[in-house]
This record gives structure tokens, sequence and C-alpha cells, in this order.
């Protein structure tokens, strides 16, 4: 899931300061599992920000609202309804969904509450951690399902650099494990450790997105009319 | 009664155009006899909304799945405060407690446990004629 996290309450205070109408939009997809964009998120936020001491000018009043995900351009037309007197849209969804509020709803500015932050899963309850970079070119069937471009500080394709630690954890960071030691021991359970033989080149990084914003098309899909 | 989240209006032909194209598998069919009966799994649907995109009719409701009621789960026996009848536990919750604590919870809310606490440790700290107007 895409994972994000809560900007600080000063940062947003300062960035609806100059609105009256505020509507802020929670989004029912990742950042609802990920507890910072939900819709318990989005009540919690207007109460902060509701009781926020330090506006410079006049406080903000705040609406709320959420949908189910707002990073479709026509579920958000169709089914958010924005009241009329809104002056700015503030968003707790992703970038992809806080752009699309902005092209929805344009000229209302709309606002990030959020950091989006990476691609991950969660370790234990309450703790997200990096597994893709979503790099156009997946390897992991040759990696025992472990992503080295995320997971490997310096997104080494061909094994370990010198700096894995004696306890297997990271030279860049001694809490994290070192992501071709996690490779090398579930390859070996696996018997497939002859897969650590092959030299892989310098990648294309093109399909990474090195080649300008990347699109998918979907082909065989239709249309309604009117939508 | 058991109604569906997912409803199509009366624009709805059977053509089948949500079934075929829902990537979850949430949608599926019957024919029997002289019918035709649309399915709907509600715990497969990701309501990504591809079912009402596709449909050329127009026939979806799709906001029904967006907007929900709530359905009852269970229904469970309260136990309230004895003197101001505010909600504090369920009884199975309470049943549970006893066993775990080794002792019944309080059928007390934490204001009237709190002020009832302080009436107590009055009563100890002053002269009884004190006492009867601080009750007051």
């Amino acid at each position: 899931m895409i994972v994000g996290g809560r900007k600080p309450l000063e940062e947003i205070a300062a960035s609806i300061e100059n609105y009256r109408h505020v509507l802020i939009v929670g989004c029912g997809g990742c950042v609802t599992v990920c507890l910072s964009g939900g819709e318990k998120e989005v009540r919690t936020l207007a109460r902060e920000l509701s009781h926020f001491p330090k506006y410079r000018g006049f406080s903000p009043s705040f609406k709320t609202a959420a949908i189910e995900r707002q990073c479709e351009f026509d579920l958000v037309k169709n089914f958010l309804e924005v009241p009329t007197n809104t002056d700015a849209i503030l968003s707790l969804a992703c970038g992809a969904g806080v752009q699309i509020l902005a092209d929805v709803f344009e000229p209302i500015p709309v606002v990030p509450a959020l950091n989006t932050t990476f691609l991950g899963a969660a370790d234990e309850p309450g703790v997200w951690r990096e597994k893709c970079r979503g790099c156009g070119d997946c390897i992991l069937v040759y990696t025992a399902g472990i992503c080295p471009i995320a997971r490997c500080a310096k997104s080494l394709l061909n094994g370990p650099c010198g700096g894995t630690q004696g306890d297997g954890n990271c030279e860049v960071d001694p809490e994290l494990p070192c992501a071709w030691t996690l490779i090398f021991n579930r390859l070996k359970k696996q018997n497939k450790l002859h897969l650590l033989e092959k030299i892989r080149p310098p990648r294309d990084w093109r399909p990474a997105g090195a080649n300008g914003p990347r699109l998918r098309r979907r082909p065989g899909l239709g249309q309604s009319p009117g939508k | 009664m058991n109604m569906s989240y997912f409803q199509v209006n009366s624009r709805c032909n059977g053509c089948l155009a949500c079934v075929e194209n829902c990537p979850a598998c949430a949608l599926a069919y019957e024919d029997s006899g002289s019918t035709r009966k649309l399915l709907h799994n509600m715990t497969l649907c990701a309501r990504c909304g591809q079912c009402w995109r596709v449909c050329p009719q127009d026939a979806i409701e799709f906001r029904n799945l967006l907007e929900g009621g709530w359905d009852p789960v269970v229904t469970l026996e309260l136990v309230r405060c004895k003197v101001c009848g505010e909600p504090i536990y369920t009884k199975p919750f309470g049943e549970q407690a006893i066993e775990k604590l080794d002792e019944a919870l309080s059928d007390l809310c934490l204001r009237h446990r709190q002020r009832i606490s302080a009436l107590s440790w009055l009563k100890l700290a002053l002269p009884k004629g004190r006492m009867k107007r601080t009750e007051k």
C-alpha cells in the first residue's frame, strides 16, 4: 500500500490560515489502512485545527468528508460533494489523491495534509516499512521475494557491499537488516543460491521514471457514455 | 431483511457487462428457468466502480456502495451507573472481569465513584455536624 504520514499540525495550519471555509477530505484507500488519512483521522485533524491557538488572522471553519478513493477522477467528480462556499480543500490522501482533487475542483486550492512516503507494508501493528520502489522492472523472482532496490540502502543488484555488519545489518543504519543478507539466507533455504552467480548488468532506469512520468494503458476496457 | 448494498435501477437489462468486467469477481448471475438473477458478494467487492463505469445502461446505483448504512452486529445487556444511569459496561464484560480480577466491577460511573469516595474521606475527616452541611 501507499504509506503516508501526517504533516506537523503547525505546517498544516499555516497552509490554510488564509481561507475562511475549509473542507477536510479523507480517503478510504491506503491511507485509511496505514492510519493517516481515513475518516477517523479527518475528525481528529478537524478537532485539532479548530482548537489550534496560533492562527495569525481569523480561524478557518471546517467541514469534513471522505470518499472511498481520492485517486479516481470519475468517482470524485460524481460522488464527492463540496459545499459551495468552500475556499480550500485539505486532503488527507496521498499525492495522487491530492492532484485528482485539484483537477476535479479547479480552481479551488487543494492543500496536502500528508507527506506521501513509500510503497510498503506493516512489519507489526503501527510500523510500516518500505518494500517497493515502483521501479517498473521487477526482479523479485531472482531475489527470493526481497527487493534490493527498495530495501538495500544502496539499491545494489549484485550482492552485498562490504559494509554488512557481523549481525547481518547495514552499515548505513545499524538497525536496518541488510537486504542482501536476507536474500542470501532465503535463497539458501530454497536451494537457489545459484541465482546469485548471475551478474546483473547496470539496469535501464527509464521504467523507474527516469524517462519522465510513467503511463500504464490497459487495453480492452470500455467506458459508458457520459462518464 | 437482507438488503444488498449493490443495487441497480429499472434500466438494468441483464446484459452482464458488470459481471464480465468486475476485477474482483464479486458479481455473478444465475439463469434458472425463465429468469436471470444478478448476484453480488460484498466481501469480495473492492468498490472500485468498474461496474458503474462499464454499464451501458447507467443502471448501477453506485452511491449505495459508498454511503451504506449501519448493520447491527450484536446486542448485549448493559450495566448502568446505579446513581445517574450512565452506561458503564456490558454484563458479559463485567462477568469476565470478575474472573480475571477476583472482584466485581463497581456499578458506579467514574464521576460517582470519585464523589462517593470523596464523601467517605470527608466523613472520616470532619466532625459529624459539619459533615451534614457538606453532604447537602
